[in-house]
């Protein structure tokens, strides 16, 4: 069907081998990790370990990057593999551990080791209060994590994937309950491994579905026999796959319905929610779509309800941002809208305008979730926005401040930064599609665009500008990240008169500088092709792997084949700048007013809404996130907890107690019948018995008179 | 069977038969009434074995009127099987009575169910 | 064959052992004793020709017992059965272990019958012959009726009372129906002979209205045992009331019994049977998957949880096993050593802190990582094997039996049709988001979370009842577990010699089952589906 769009032909190269390391490296330290846990040590080893581990991973994917020529296989070792029958697709099952390596799986590799490697190094010193307790369990939970995200994203099957799937399901799950003597971290962490569950039996259905339609779910394979035209939505099991996998990405990566793990997701340590909950574990579930991207294609609607869930998720979590008062919240809600723009992206058919944003989105999110650790940190756990003022003018406060500057002005999408290409690329190509509901979310992404301005500055103008005034945290909020600021926090009553913010030393600060630093570069492809009309790398990486920008929907390569689109009379290049630029410049603006100029009238503005009965719902809601949380409980939880509740009791008194226990009492219903025949007396026994012969010798005489008839 | 041993044997009239099946029958159904009417263990093993020699003695008849001896070989078997047994017994009831010092049967219920 | 006899009589003869010598050196003995057997076992095993060959039923030889009626001592394993009593073997010698300090009344008798108990257990899985297989069945009832009944909590005896009489009336049976088939193999053949082969090759050869009561009548005694769903409400008063030795033999070997006594008997049996009835024993298996996890949800009891857990997964073992092709089979069979090894690590576990603060309700008891770090460990492994989380075992099974249901479809491509598919997988698979609701909130609530203890027991540890049990688990305790974690992770990360093994054997059970399932699909009203999409999807199926 596709034929000039055909994947590239795997080569098996067992010489690569090496490249497993990435895999093993974060494996083999968190085994390091674990016994530094159990010999209780004090010192900051498993950061070190783990540090180096995944720096050496880091090494290799880029050695891996520069040897790479063309997707290659790489066996390392048989898993759960076995045949019947003469072998081969449909007579086989083929889960082995080996790597599948093109251009895709190394742009994810890069970023999601190098990550790796800088929020470590950051959550050494951030973490060094829980140095001794549950510094290595921390540690542990990182290594667990790298290891199951190369898994996913280097496995050369989706068993492999799946595993990788719910490892990092795993390490999420340890890392949210990492304090977990406080209730809600536990109950965080519970419900993010459940929800993620729920989207995995999705994963898991598809993948069988492929294996029913295919015979195998090995990449090489079934790219190879989506080339010989696997393609088709002729039949319910072929259509429903992409829709099946789609459910595992939104879980994995916080979409509707899906979604609201990721901000209660934010009771763990900041580094992990800057790795796991914004950089990389969330990601997945873009890297599965774009990785199978041509099995989107098999159901003409199928990409269609990945943009349409992606935008009203953006939209929605947008919402929500611009109603919370926690930093941490805010930004959790502003990754589930980046990663709706993500899914934006690959519904309208831009896996390249996807990926590039999942890349500038992981180096500006991690930043912003660092520095708000960084925030955490210093002010013993505070993260009200409404209780910091003016950081950047406190000594020790200015590169946090501008770094974090850097990442807003990145999150809302100002003009010439990287994420306003990436998000250009998105938005562009919905709003030129052919399909006017596509358009119409572009729309919808542009204006959600300008909320996300609003939201994002509104943190920045509250907690960096203005005038200096700060209070310490309460102890009992979020205070187990510092624990060696007790004696700090117990001095102070909570005002800056006596309470002394405990500034970052250099591994923070340095990490960050970096990350502003790599939030500036992953702009440079974008800047080569507007300026100097080169070839986009981020879109060669994507193009070239089985991400290619799909049949019917976009126009595959680049767009200066197909006629020049138009938007408000302007070439669709220069109106979306202009219109996006607009949007971008508008909600800071906006915010500019209401959170540094005049910091008085957005409580005037909130209060007028309030009063109005027809608008005073809006404010309300957003603050509690559109009562979501409250829906779910209502619509699952608790008919199923009283149907379980129904289901014990019946199981007990009904199945046992009347059914299996009435059944026994039949017996001994039968035992009363015959019981007077045992009166214990002898001639009580003898009558009976004598009476048994009197009966069976008139029968017996009645058969004999019978007979002589 | 030698051919002596069976010319002894003849073929019984049908009267002489019916006779001593019937005298069996009295001496069961004696034994049997005693056994359910009487409530002393010596006289209620009496009539048991009343009612074994009725048995027996039909076995008896049977044989001779089938010409089969081994229906009194089984008489001569409970003979001896009777007399082991009531040297038993009669150990038992004597052991009984010293436990209650009474030989009414009525005295031994304990295995009753209600 | 001599190994096999020798890790069979073993733990017996310990127990005679134990029987005669003083009471303080029981548990010692007890432990060298099934140590010995293991070894034994494992002895037989590591020469075990079959592994790849996966030769059925390798050992021949075996001396005829009762004569005239053709019953026969002989055993021998396939892999499956090697594999089941391996699991048998590798679990007693730890749960003797972890019983030092639990069991202080009545000693030698627990030892005693808890060897007698491995030793039936052990026969059971190495019969040849039915009537064999038959009194090894059966004959675990006695002790493990004893240990639950003497050993046990408060209501012991009615617990006790019910296992025997549940299990019994089910094994009645299929009793009647092994009688029946040795019955129709002296019709055909002129002689009784219960040798499990013959009986087989005499069975499949019944009219198909004969399989189908024969398959019914051995499906209810294995389905009480297994225990399927209405059959199962003898479990959880069981698993309750016994000792932590107990409720880690029953779920891991005992159960497992039943699904054994499915894939040996019931399936290869009465093929005719079996494929009019899948269907009806799936859809029982999934309620049994769904129903349990729901109770489990609201359990509070731990131990009652993991014991409705047990049929929950033991659902899935069978919907995997009834699929009826290689990748169901497959699963099923390494699902049942999976669940052996993570769901008794679990009673183990539970079975460790009841000891410490004698209780198993987890609204008294909680956060107990800061009490026990090490335990906790355990628990938080042993919880995650039994989810299913890929790299430990428990993923592997369960994946496979869900795939095998999976594709279980009318038209598989796999050359095994069945009458299953995709929705049953999918309602199926429901319990594989159930499993990670009540295990995580089992874990939340005892595990994680602020540390609670029962009111006037906070000097844990100087328990009258176990003054020696230091707060988190001594080395004694960490032996018990760390062979099962183990081993655990080993299956997960390294199954592919496993599942070779299984292989030869799964497809010889199976080898009727594709002309019988279309059989049945034939005679029931055909679903037609339109030919132009079946040619389609035929051309466009095959890449």
């Amino acid at each position: 069907m596709n034929g000039e769009l055909s994947i590239p032909q795997v080569v098996i190269a067992p010489e690569l081998a090496w490249v497993g390391l990435a895999i093993l490296l974060p494996l083999l330290s968190a085994v390091v990790c674990a016994i530094c846990g159990a010999l209780r040590v004090k010192n900051k080893l498993p950061a070190i370990v783990t540090a180096l581990a995944l720096a050496i991973s880091f090494v290799i994917i880029v050695q891996a990057y520069f040897a790479y020529s063309g997707p290659v296989q790489v066996p390392i070792f048989q898993w759960m593999t076995f045949q019947w029958g003469a072998g081969g697709p449909f007579h086989s099952f083929t889960a082995n551990c080996s790597l599948y390596i093109d251009s895709l799986t190394l742009y994810w590799m890069l970023f999601v080791t190098g990550l790796g490697t800088l929020i470590t190094i950051y959550a050494s010193e951030y973490m060094e209060g829980d140095r001794g307790s549950g510094y290595s369990r921390f540690f542990f939970g990182i290594s667990i994590f790298l290891f199951a995200m190369s898994a996913l994203v280097l496995g050369d099957n989706l068993a492999m994937l799946y595993l990788g799937w719910e490892g990092v399901g795993l390490a999420s799950y340890l890392l949210i309950g990492y304090n977990y003597d406080r209730p809600s971290a536990v109950a965080a962490a519970k419900k993010a491994f459940i929800m993620n569950r729920v989207g995995d039996l999705g994963l898991a259905l598809g993948i069988f579905m492929l294996w029913a339609n295919y015979g195998t779910i090995q990449y090489s394979e079934l790219f190879a026999a989506m080339n010989s035209g696997g393609q088709s939505a002729v039949d319910w099991h072929i259509s429903v796959i992409p829709f099946l996998l789609m459910l595992g990405a939104f879980g994995k990566s916080a979409q509707i319905p899906l979604f609201t793990w990721l901000p209660d997701a934010m009771e763990g340590p900041t580094p992990v929610s800057a790795l796991i909950h914004a950089a990389t574990m969330v990601t997945a579930g873009v890297y599965l779509i774009a990785r199978l991207y041509p099995f989107f294609e098999l159901h003409p609607e199928a990409l269609a309800t990945v943009a349409w869930i992606g935008c009203a998720t953006a939209l929605l979590a947008a919402t929500i941002g611009m109603a919370q008062y926690d930093i941490k919240r805010v930004f959790a809600y502003s990754t589930i809208s980046q990663l709706g723009y993500m899914f934006l992206g690959l519904g309208v058919g831009t896996t390249f305008g996807a990926c590039y944003h999942t890349l500038t989105h992981a180096f500006f999110k991690a930043l912003l979730f660092l520095t708000a650790g960084a925030i955490m940190h210093g002010f013993a756990g505070q993260l009200d926005l409404r209780k910091l003022s003016g950081l950047r003018h406190v000594a020790g406060w200015r590169i946090v401040s501008w770094t974090m500057f850097v990442g807003c002005l990145w999150l809302s999408a100002f003009p010439y930064t990287a994420a306003f290409f990436s998000k250009d690329a998105i938005l562009l190509q919905a709003l030129t599609s052919a399909r006017a509901d596509f358009r119409f979310l572009g729309w919808m992404g542009l204006f959600t665009a300008a909320l996300t301005a609003y939201y994002t500055f509104r943190v920045w103008f509250r907690v960096c500008a203005g005038p200096v005034h700060f209070e310490a945290g309460s102890e009992g909020h979020h205070d187990h990240d510092d624990g060696h600021h007790a004696q700090d926090r117990r001095d102070a009553p909570g005002t800056h008169a006596t309470f002394h913010p405990h500034a970052p030393r250099w591994a923070i600060n340095g990490v960050l500088l970096i990350l502003a630093i790599g939030a500036l570069a992953v702009g440079l492809p974008a800047y080569k092709t507007v300026f100097m009309h080169e070839d986009n790398w981020a879109q060669q990486m994507i193009a070239h792997s089985s991400a290619y920008e799909g049949a019917g929907l976009a126009d595959a390569h680049g767009h200066s084949d197909a006629p020049t689109p138009t938007m408000l009379g302007m070439d669709a290049h220069t109106g979306l700048t202009v219109v996006g630029s607009t949007a971008s410049v508008g909600g800071i603006l906006v915010a500019w007013f209401f959170h540094l100029r005049s910091r008085k009238s957005a409580d005037q503005l909130r209060a007028a809404l309030l009063r109005r009965w027809w608008l005073g719902w809006i404010p309300t809601a957003m603050e509690h996130k559109w009562y979501v949380d409250q829906i779910y409980h209502a619509l699952f939880r608790l008919p199923m907890w009283i149907g379980a509740q129904i289901l014990n009791f019946g199981d007990r008194h009904f199945l046992d107690g009347v059914l299996v226990d009435g059944i026994a009492k039949i017996p001994l219903a039968l035992g009363r019948v015959f019981r007077p025949l045992y009166s214990g007396a002898l001639q009580g026994y003898a009558v009976t018995m004598a009476g048994g012969v009197a009966l069976v010798l008139a029968w017996a005489s009645w058969v004999w008179l019978r007979g002589v008839h | 069977m030698s051919e002596a041993l069976s010319s002894a044997f003849t073929i019984a009239a049908p009267t002489q038969i019916s006779i001593a099946l019937a005298i069996s029958a009295i001496l069961f159904s004696l034994g049997l009434i005693g056994f359910l009417c009487r409530r002393n263990l010596i006289i209620m093993f009496l009539c048991t074995e009343l009612m074994f020699q009725g048995a027996a003695l039909a076995m008896i008849a049977f044989a001779r009127m089938r010409m089969d001896v081994s229906g009194q070989v089984f008489v001569i078997f409970i003979l001896t099987v009777a007399a082991a047994e009531a040297a038993l017994a009669l150990g038992l009831v004597v052991l009984l009575y010293r436990r209650r010092e009474t030989l009414n049967s009525e005295a031994w219920a304990d295995l009753g169910e209600s | 064959m001599e190994l096999i006899w020798l890790s069979i009589i073993i733990p017996v003869l310990t127990a005679g052992v134990i029987a005669i010598s003083p009471s303080k050196h029981a548990r010692n003995t007890a432990f060298a004793g099934s140590l010995l057997s293991l070894a034994a076992l494992a002895l037989f095993a590591w020469n075990f020709p079959a592994w790849k060959a996966g030769t059925y039923f390798p050992m021949t030889a075996g001396a005829h017992w009762v004569h005239g009626a053709g019953v026969s001592l002989s055993v021998g394993f396939d892999t499956v059965s090697l594999l089941l009593a391996l699991l048998t073997a590798f679990l007693m010698p730890l749960c003797i272990l972890g019983s030092f300090t639990a069991i202080t009344d009545r000693v030698k008798e627990f030892y005693g019958w808890f060897l007698v108990l491995g030793s039936s257990i052990l026969l059971a899985f190495a019969a040849r012959d039915a009537i064999l297989f038959y009194i090894g069945y059966e004959f675990t009832l006695v002790p493990m009726t004893l240990i639950v009944a003497i050993y046990g909590g408060t209501e012991r005896r009615v617990a006790a009372i019910k296992m025997f009489l549940y299990t019994f009336l089910g094994s009645m049976f299929m009793l009647a129906a092994l009688l029946y088939v040795g019955w129709e193999h002296r019709i055909a053949s002129g002689a009784w002979n219960f040798d499990i082969d013959a009986l087989t090759a005499t069975a499949v050869r019944l009219p198909s209205a004969t399989q189908y009561w024969l398959f019914a009548a051995l499906m209810i005694g294995f389905a009480v045992k297994v225990p399927l769903f209405p059959l199962h409400t003898w479990l959880p008063l069981a698993h309750d009331q016994a000792p932590t030795a107990g409720s880690v033999i029953l779920a891991s070997a005992l159960l497992k019994l039943g699904t054994y006594g499915n894939y040996r008997f019931a399936l290869p049996m009465a093929p005719a049977g079996g494929a009019e009835l899948m269907n009806v024993v799936a859809v029982l298996s999934i309620i049994a998957i769904i129903y349990a996890s729901l109770i489990c949800w609201v359990q509070t009891d731990a131990k009652k949880l993991i014991a409705y857990s047990s049929i929950a997964h033991l659902g899935l073992c069978m919907l995997g096993l009834f699929a009826l092709n290689p990748m169901g089979a497959e699963g099923a069979v390494f699902y049942m050593v999976n669940h052996g090894l993570s769901t008794g690590a679990l009673f183990l576990c539970i079975g460790m802190f009841y000891e410490r603060y004698h209780t198993k309700d987890t609204d008294v008891l909680g956060g107990l990582a800061k009490r026990m770090p090490v335990w906790s460990c355990f628990m938080v492994f042993f919880t995650l094997a039994s989810i299913g989380l890929p790299g430990l075992n428990g993923f592997v099974g369960e994946f496979l039996c869900l795939g095998g249901t999976f594709i279980a479809e009318h038209d598989a491509n796999s050359g095994y049709p069945g009458v299953l598919g995709p929705w049953y997988a999918i309602v199926a698979g429901l319990g594989l988001i159930f499993a990670a609701m009540y295990l995580l909130i089992l874990l939340g609530k005892i595990v994680w979370g602020p540390l609670r203890e029962p009111h006037g027991d906070v000097s844990h540890g100087s328990h009258a009842a176990a003054p020696a049990l230091p707060s988190d688990l001594g080395l004694r305790e960490i032996a018990v577990l760390m062979p099962i974690a183990i081993a655990c992770l080993w299956l997960g990360v390294q199954p592919k010699p496993m599942l070779d093994a299984i292989s030869p054997c799964a497809q010889r059970m199976l080898v009727n089952y594709p002309a019988q399932v279309e059989r049945v699909m034939a005679e029931s009203i055909p679903v037609a589906p339109t030919p132009v999409i079946t040619s389609m999807k035929t051309t466009l199926k095959v890449p």
